[in-house]
């Protein structure tokens, strides 16, 4: 490859529709994603996500609730 | 004793699976110990085809992936989503629906497989009939558990749920895209893709079967049954999050990276191989975060035998993850490809993660549903040992076998002349297939003291009524 140019060439012309709309989509997700990972890292959210993290230890509280079967 | 847990929730279709995929487990190393050994000795043929290494190891892949993998899979998800949602499955019906579907599939696959009716697809093989159960019983499975996540009495649903639901959703559409074929009749098939989309299909159900499957759906046991075992939270419950869309996101790209130097547009396995070393960042990110969570309790591991195969399974995973993505550059590709290099790839996240992962959460849902400690705690150190010991053998007896079997092959002399006849690069292997032979029978009778110490605690359990008393007791 002689130059990043060249590498990064792209015939747009050639594009077709379902290149288009799968190109797209990617960006699209790519750019969600990275709107997930900015909200999810901010320091402000921090206690929001790690308050969950005691749920597996506390289940088996989490089982004497609801209707189901005698729980109370 | 957890008499209000197994008195609201559905246990026994978790304890069924739970025992079955011990019972799998055995069969499938069986069959993979056998198959090693006719490759060291292939007397063991017996020259009658259905013993023969291209039918069984088809045999051996689907008792371990479907059989043993499906059964860890349908237990841990469905205990979990219960334990997590504070809610009976939705239905006890269609759960067992799943179990004994599950089941009957594994016994077709039996019976197929070994006959020689396969469709011919790689982790794909059975006919289109059972394709299509298959596919009618995951859908229940999957439907039973986003009925019970949409029931649930708790606010958040737990990350464990996250990734058992992204593995039923991502199966779900890579198993039928993939299985899509022409039926010519009862048991014969063709595929609807030819030619390079064939392959390329081929290997985006293929590596994605492990990405998703065998990655993800493993990933849901590790993030419940790792902090509950080890009696602490997760280290970082963000980091967990970030780990799950970028697995999401990132698996589905890796397939090409098994196409390197074919037919398929070089781009794409480029694509392919730099996708998987990006991947290194959220799969290394889960298992430090895995590991993490035993920061400053250490010691558990001195006593807790299940938590040893938990943390080791972690160990192994951050291993084959940073491996795989180097076997797919193209230079390292160019040395690797079709050589027992990948199979020691596959087999070190196979039996290092996938099983022993699977192996701890069986160990922790038994005691949990059973009521009652594990038989014998030395029964399962030695199960720890002979697992992991087994498993070194067989990966680096596969690495060496490997890199030597690409060396002599791309070896030539000053005339540009093949330096090594293949017969003669077979030759050089017997030495690694005997020790991958040997490898495999550790972790088999290590799964065999497994099979034995669950049949002891279940006999205990029943002797000393705990199960019973858990269901009769007052609430």
């Amino acid at each position: 490859m002689s130059s990043l140019a060249e590498y990064f060439h792209t015939d747009w012309e050639a594009m077709t529709t379902s290149d288009w709309v799968g190109t797209i989509l990617t960006v699209v997700i790519f750019l969600l994603m990275v709107v997930l990972y900015v909200h999810v890292l901010r320091p402000k959210n921090r206690e929001k996500f790690e308050s969950k993290k005691n749920i597996p230890l506390d289940d088996d509280e989490t089982s004497d609730i609801g209707d189901n079967n005698g729980g109370k | 004793m957890d008499a209000t847990a197994e008195q609201k929730y559905n246990f026994e279709v978790v304890r069924w699976f739970s025992v079955m995929a011990v019972v799998y487990l055995v069969v499938g190393a069986l069959v993979g110990v056998y198959i090693a050994s006719e490759l060291a000795w292939p007397v063991l043929n017996f020259d009658s085809p259905y013993i023969s290494f291209g039918r069984l190891r088809p045999l051996h892949t689907n008792a371990v992936i479907f059989a043993f993998g499906g059964c860890v899979l349908m237990a841990a998800a469905f205990y979990t989503v219960q334990r997590t949602c504070g809610v009976r499955l939705w239905s006890d019906k269609l759960a067992w629906f799943v179990f004994w579907g599950w089941n009957a599939i594994i016994v077709s696959a039996v019976i197929t497989l070994p006959l020689g009716l396969t469709g011919g697809k790689e982790y794909a093989e059975l006919e289109w009939p059972i394709d299509i159960a298959i596919a009618v019983v995951w859908l229940a499975y999957t439907f039973n558990f986003l009925m019970t996540i949409a029931t649930r009495k708790t606010s958040h649903i737990y990350v464990s749920n996250w990734f058992f639901l992204g593995m039923m959703v991502m199966i779900t559409y890579l198993h039928v895209v993939n299985s899509l074929a022409i039926p010519v009749s009862l048991f014969d098939s063709y595929s609807i893709f030819s030619g390079v989309q064939d392959a390329m299909i081929q290997w985006w159900w293929g590596h994605n079967a492990v990405g998703f499957y065998l990655t993800a759906g493993f990933l849901g046991i590790m993030y419940y049954f790792v902090p509950k075992q080890a009696g602490r939270p997760v280290y970082s419950y963000r980091l967990s999050v970030i780990h799950f869309w970028a697995l999401m996101f990132g698996y589905v790209w890796l397939g090409a990276h098994h196409l390197q130097y074919t037919a398929l547009p070089d781009w794409t396995g480029s694509l392919g191989a730099a996708v998987s070393l990006a991947m290194i960042i959220p799969s290394w990110g889960g298992a430090v975060n895995g590991m993490m969570t035993l920061s400053g309790a250490w010691d558990k591991l001195r006593d807790d035998y299940i938590l040893r195969f938990l943390i080791m399974s972690l160990a192994f995973y951050a291993m084959s993850t940073f491996e795989g993505p180097v076997m797919s550059l193209k230079t390292v590709n160019a040395l690797s490809h079709y050589t027992d290099w990948t199979v020691g790839h596959v087999h070190s996240g196979a039996l290092g993660w996938v099983a022993m992962v699977g192996m701890g959460a069986i160990y922790h849902m038994i005691e949990r549903t059973y009521h009652t400690k594990m038989a014998s705690p030395a029964l399962i150190n030695a199960h720890f040992w002979t697992a992991t010991i087994g498993a070194v053998i067989y990966i680096v007896a596969m690495w060496v076998s490997g890199i030597m079997q690409g060396l002599m092959w791309r070896a030539y002399d000053e005339y540009g002349t093949l330096a090594y006849t293949f017969a003669e690069s077979v030759e050089a292997m017997h030495p690694y297939y005997a020790m991958r032979a040997i490898g495999g029978m550790i972790f088999l009778l290590g799964a065999v003291l497994m099979l034995i110490n669950v049949i002891m605690t279940v006999r205990k359990s029943v002797s000393e009524g705990s199960l019973q008393q858990a269901r009769a007791s007052a609430i």
